[in-house]
């Protein structure tokens, strides 16, 4: 167990300094630079600003500044936002994302699994058919319509037409600004892991020990809640994949509903060329979503110990 | 224990409808795509001034309000009123009166407007201070409504989805090649080479791809081409998984043992004997690929990351779509309904066709095991 875990914590690192230098040497690539304007600048003061901002070093040392700076957890300045550095943005934004995407998983897993669970322990009949029925169409509708549909759908729903909820903005984290976002994020996730676990759990409770639990008389509720741990492995397996899919979906939920978090970041920095910037928010998401897949891991292997035995 | 899961995930009966039905749904989307734009009677980029942000509808443009408020403006501008209007047989009956006689010159303004035809002089009074027109109405229709400079959505909606067809079909051939390449080496080599390979694509399985794809486009431009190699550089994973499956399977058959044993080429073998016999699985999962090219296209052109103007797709009409939500809905829907109409369609294709190759692989829906590799875990 604990071997795994280290050789696990190792490759995440790896993982980690692979998309470091992938997105490193991707911006190097790119034409045109951070410093180039509709008038070319004089050849001294381009000189002295590449020099401040280390572009005349070899790529190679440049890559290994960069690794130092990020060491010390500096992702250095703005090239857009001249008067501020990386950190400086991401501190705010950072927080705001984390907590509409913690919402949001939150919502995800408790939802869909109360959801599923419902669905498969339901006696056969005309409720467990509708049961699996509505979460059929729920995830078949999450295939139809991706977050940048519904997101203003919901704004002309809720914010337009009933004036529950505000259309968009942060207002410093207060609830009704939240709630949009974060349903947005968690819709289609809600709707996979309710398919996920409702077959997992219908597939648990067909295997043998379970019947003989139904033939020692045990409560059905408590049969569901033995059946529930082997169930669960599915839906702990595609939580890593969850991460990765809010975090994708938090650069359209935050550029529609206009939210000061890490994906509006990307996309302006995206568009204003802000290498920097850029790279900072893919190593930071990216960091993310290999710490969050390594977590899925280890409770895996916690949750399924063959697993952990056959390493 | 996934592999059963993810197998009665799918639902079992009715699946051999689904492939002749989202065949033909998507014919019909690619047809329309195709040839509606060269059919269709509004140019693309032909803009409607009198008509922004016309609803759908089956009636003829203009209705009775619109030609009203078109006829007053059209006789401020000429220094005249609107003395008199009355629905004709052949188009409008117009009395026009002016402090001044009305130049029978300025009547071009009617011809010029989106509205109106050439007018025809009933009569003349008070010294051509008062005519009377006989207008001729120009009909439109906007089946799907115009956009928010009067251009017909429908032409434009067909028109993007050249790009976000095309985008999806030409990704999806990119992650084809790069992946069935990738994973046929890895499982016909075996050993540690396909550990390591293996390994790599777990790796690069963990990474938020969409950062990715985004960078690459900022990084070298908005081309056209660059965002489907894009996608295809980063959808190529799951296709490696599939293939790297099917050729570990194949290469234990006995055809490929009599090929080794004759001495053909490593290559040769995967050309000719492996893949031809991995197709049917590698089609059906091309076909889920597809959408998620296209979706993924849809994402970054949103974000107006995508294809640059003339060219737009889907991604972009449902951004101008969810500017104008508030009043203009019809500018989110359409595109919308046919961007899902498209994933749904190919969505469930692909399920179909998985469905129908694993049955014919004597029902061991294990060996395949697509989606399974989607969500497992990575080892």
């Amino acid at each position: 167990m604990l071997w795994r875990a280290l050789s696990r914590i190792l490759a995440s690192a790896a993982t980690l300094l692979i998309v470091i230098a992938l997105s490193f040497f991707l911006m190097r690539l790119a034409p045109g630079g951070p410093f180039d304007s509709e008038r070319p600048l004089d050849p001294e003061i381009a000189k002295n600003l590449r020099h401040i901002y280390r572009l005349d070093l070899p790529l190679g040392r440049q890559f290994l500044v960069y690794l130092q700076s990020l060491a010390h957890g500096d992702f250095g300045p703005s090239l857009h936002w001249r008067d501020f550095s990386v950190n400086e943005l991401f501190a705010h934004a950072l927080p705001i994302s984390m907590r509409l995407g913690a919402e949001a998983m939150f919502a995800a897993l408790v939802i869909g699994a109360a959801f599923g669970v419902a669905g498969a322990a339901a006696r056969p009949g005309w409720r467990a058919k509708l049961g699996a029925l509505s979460v059929d169409a729920a995830a078949f509708i999450g295939v139809l319509l991706p977050p940048f549909v519904i997101a203003p759908l919901l704004q002309l729903f809720f914010g337009l037409t009933l004036h529950a909820l505000p259309v968009g903005g942060w207002n410093d984290g207060a609830w009704q600004n939240q709630i949009l976002p974060a349903a947005t994020l968690a819709l289609p996730q809600i709707a996979f892991i309710a398919r996920l676990m409702q077959a997992s759990l219908r597939d648990a409770l067909k295997e043998p020990h379970m019947r003989t639990l139904r033939a020692f008389g045990l409560p059905p509720w408590r049969i569901t809640a033995h059946a529930l741990r082997a169930a669960m492995l599915p839906v702990v397996s595609y939580l890593g994949l969850a991460a990765a899919n809010i975090l994708t979906g938090s650069v359209v939920v935050e550029t529609i509903f206009g939210i000061p978090g890490m994906g509006r970041y990307f996309v302006d920095g995206a568009l204003g060329r802000d290498y920097t910037l850029v790279m900072g928010t893919v190593v930071v998401v990216a960091a993310l979503v290999i710490f969050f897949n390594l977590l899925v891991d280890l409770a895996y292997g916690w949750l399924d110990p063959r697993i952990a035995d056959a390493q | 224990m996934m592999n059963g899961v993810l197998a009665s995930l799918d639902p079992g009966p009715g699946a051999s409808k689904r492939i002749p039905v989202s065949l033909a749904i998507l014919a019909l989307i690619a047809f329309a795509c195709i040839l509606g734009p060269i059919v269709s009677p509004h140019p693309y980029d032909r803009v409607y001034p009198d008509y922004v942000f016309a609803n759908p509808s089956l009636e003829p443009h203009p209705t009775a309000d619109e030609a009203r408020t078109a006829i007053a403006d059209i006789a401020r501008r000429m220094g005249a009123g609107v003395a008199s209007l009355r629905q004709g047989n052949a188009g409008l009956e117009v009395t026009l009166t002016g402090g001044r006689p009305i130049d029978a010159g300025d009547l071009r303004i009617f011809e010029s407007s989106d509205v109106f035809a050439a007018p025809g002089i009933d009569a003349r009074a008070d010294a051509g201070r008062r005519l009377t027109l006989a207008i001729p109405l120009k009909k439109n229709i906007f089946l799907f409504g115009t956009d928010a400079n009067g251009r017909d959505l429908l032409t434009r909606t067909l028109l993007a989805g050249r790009v976000s067809l095309a985008v999806g079909l030409l990704a999806s051939f990119v992650a084809l090649v790069v992946g069935v390449a990738y994973g046929a080496i890895a499982g016909f080599a075996g050993g540690a080479v396909d550990a390591v390979m293996m390994r790599i694509v777990e790796i690069l399985y963990a990474l938020p791809f969409i950062f990715f794809v985004i960078v690459l486009v900022m990084v070298f431009g908005r081309n056209f081409a660059l965002i489907f190699v894009a996608i295809g550089a980063v959808e190529w994973l799951d296709m490696a998984r599939l293939a790297r499956g099917q050729t570990l399977s194949l290469k234990q058959r006995e055809f490929v043992l009599a090929a080794r044993a004759l001495g053909v080429a490593p290559a040769a073998i995967i050309w000719g004997h492996i893949l031809p016999n991995a197709s049917g699985p590698i089609i059906a999962f091309l076909t889920l690929l597809a959408p998620r090219a296209i979706l993924l296209e849809s994402f970054i052109s949103f974000l107006g990351l995508g294809v640059e103007e003339p060219l737009s797709s889907w991604g972009v009409l449902i951004a101008d779509g969810a500017r104008n939500i508030q009043g203009a809905i019809h500018l989110l829907i359409v595109p919308a309904a046919f961007l899902g109409a498209t994933l749904a369609a190919l969505q469930s294709l692909g399920q179909g066709l998985q469905q129908s190759f694993a049955a014919g692989f004597g029902g061991a829906p294990n060996r395949l095991a697509v989606p399974a590799n989607l969500l497992a875990p990575p080892e």
